[in-house]
């Protein structure tokens, strides 16, 4: 039950909720917290923060407190690798990542989460590199006071397939690098894709042990896989050969090596003659061309998930698309742009 | 019980179609049967043990009944017509009672349940199998107040329309001004301006043999009936006259 009191008449009287104190570009938090006992000197300032009145609660059976329905709903919200910070701060529970990883968001618990009424969590876009300490999301029950049943089948939901946040560790891949094409085999012109596909490697941590080059040449390019996995390589990323010329025979070479999944197009831009192929668990990438021209292409866009262990397909690379048209900004300013992010 | 995709086909075949309302109804009833304990009531064991009210005439209805073999007939289907996408299901040994009520938040979900799935009802069909029960459902405890004359088995009690003669069973009569009516005599009925007809072929009754022939194995049992067969006449109803 919540009885409304004036606030001249709260001498003596727990707050029933922390009271938002926002001074406009200074300061925004708890002018008062919960439970805080109201004093003679407080009135002016609660006055002055538009408190004529103030609640007080005696809670039913069936009843639950903003804060402690925060708290339900932020360690239900929370999988492997997200933390829910242990206290309330104006009815809001934040959860942080509790370690270096790709941000998932089961988006399909998300929203059914946000179905039910009177509650809310608002999340960082899933594939999200994030940072351990982070924070990923935060969630809050909207009443002061409501119904327990809501929030217990708001939780039953967020925790549906473990939690609706989790962060996934980028594992350590030897990566073996296979540059194609008889421009830069014979020497024509010098390589330019290898360092760049390095630094992006070594940027998430993994580290690039070999590279190969091979000639536009299906069963040289073959050998130059197999020769990457009999030295332990557990990722491949092979340039170049993607497109649609007679001498784009990439994708050759990769069945022939043995491929036993192949996903050729993605529905991205830069990044539309993206592969993504695997022979057995070992995945192959197939970066085109114009990774070599824009500073972000798809292959930022998958190379984190595929780190994380995801098994990319053609309906990840299909899901892509909306959201997938870099705006090709004179400073790119990924991750801090929505490319990548709609799907 | 069986698993969903058993049971969603063998529902969709009694049904006619497989569609979206029996992904619905095929688990509404599963969730039921458990919440109240029984793991197959179309068991023989457990086939007397359960009522379950529908509240709505719809595709997830003929769904509910299947997976539960609850039946009207039997008296362990009943119908309220509330247009409610819910049922009870109702444990006639315990007591226990859910009411289990379809969330109208699951249809704006479909598109995150199922994205990339083309078809509207295709998609709907996917969604409804993936969702937890959680999104699909909300439930209640209920308590149902069964009174003796709405259990299964024989019927209780039988008593006649003071107006029109008919016999009622099972206490649906109406007292009205002292006097026992059935319930079209006193509230109104469904149907208008009931006259009482007559028919060409008003003789006709089906020839003997198959299951009633193996039911009645007492040849006096059976009554003399003129078969159309037997008379060499097709039935015809064009003959009733209109109102």
């Amino acid at each position: 039950m919540i009885k409304k009191i004036k606030v001249q008449d709260a001498v003596g009287t727990k707050l029933a909720h922390d009271v938002t104190e926002i001074r406009p570009g200074e300061f925004k938090g708890p002018a008062f917290r919960k439970d805080h006992i109201v004093c003679d000197g407080d009135i002016c300032h609660l006055q002055r923060l538009g408190k004529d009145h103030l609640y007080v609660l005696d809670l039913e059976q069936d009843e639950i407190h903003e804060n402690d329905a925060a708290l339900i709903l932020g360690q239900a919200l929370a999988g492997d690798g997200v933390k829910c910070e242990g206290d309330t701060k104006e009815g809001k529970v934040r959860l942080f990542a509790e370690r270096d990883g790709l941000l998932l968001v089961d988006t399909a618990a998300l929203a059914a989460f946000n179905m039910v009424e009177e509650v809310m969590c608002a999340t960082l876009h899933k594939h999200t590199l994030v940072r351990a300490g982070e924070m990923l999301a935060a969630t809050r029950a909207i009443p002061l006071v409501m119904k327990r049943v809501p929030i217990d089948r708001a939780a039953a939901i967020a925790r549906q397939n473990g939690g609706t946040l989790s962060v996934k560790p980028l594992r350590k891949a030897k990566v073996g690098v296979i540059i194609t094409g008889n421009e830069v085999y014979y020497g024509r012109i010098e390589d330019r894709f290898g360092p760049i596909l390095t630094e992006k490697v070594a940027i998430l941590g993994s580290e690039v042990t070999g590279v190969e080059f091979a000639a536009d040449d299906a069963e040289m390019i073959g050998k130059a896989i197999r020769n990457h996995l009999s030295k332990g390589c557990d990722l491949l990323l092979l340039s170049g050969g993607m497109s649609v010329d007679p001498d784009d025979v990439t994708r050759h070479g990769i069945r022939l090596a043995g491929a036993t999944e192949v996903h050729y197009g993605s529905a991205v831009l830069p990044g539309a003659m993206f592969l993504v192929a695997y022979i057995g668990d070992l995945p192959l990438l197939g970066v085109p061309a114009c990774a070599l021209y824009h500073k972000t292409t798809i292959l930022d866009l998958v190379l984190p998930r595929i780190l994380a262990g995801e098994h990319v397909t053609r309906a990840e690379l299909a899901f892509l698309g909306h959201g997938g048209l870099c705006r090709d900004c004179e400073e790119c300013t990924y991750p801090h742009c929505p490319f990548g992010k709609g799907s | 019980m069986e698993t969903f995709q058993k049971l969603l086909a063998s529902s969709a075949k009694a049904h006619g179609h497989l569609c979206p309302g029996q992904a619905v109804g095929v688990r509404m009833a599963m969730l039921g049967c458990r919440l109240i304990g029984l793991e197959d009531p179309t068991e023989h064991s457990q086939i007397k043990k359960l009522l379950v009210y529908v509240e709505m005439d719809r595709c997830a209805a003929d769904a509910i009944a299947h997976v539960t073999g609850a039946k009207l007939g039997r008296r362990s289907l009943k119908f309220t017509d509330y247009g409610i996408m819910a049922a009870t299901f109702f444990n006639v040994e315990t007591g226990s009672a859910f009411r289990v009520l379809s969330t109208e938040e699951a249809r704006d979900l479909v598109p995150f349940y199922a994205p990339g799935i083309g078809g509207k009802a295709g998609q709907q069909l996917e969604a409804y199998r993936r969702m937890p029960d959680s999104v699909l459902f909300r439930v209640q405890r209920v308590r149902v107040p069964v009174k003796d004359w709405d259990l299964p088995g024989p019927t209780r009690y039988k008593t006649v329309c003071s107006r029109c003669g008919q016999v009622v069973r099972d206490r649906r009569e109406v007292l009205a001004n002292g006097e026992i009516l059935c319930k079209p005599c006193a509230h109104g009925a469904y149907f208008q301006d009931a006259r009482e007809i007559t028919w060409p072929e008003m003789n006709w009754a089906p020839a003997p043999g198959g299951a009633t022939h193996e039911f009645h194995h007492r040849e006096h049992l059976r009554a003399p009936v003129e078969t159309k067969e037997k008379r060499g006449i097709a039935p015809s109803y064009a003959e009733i006259p209109p109102h």
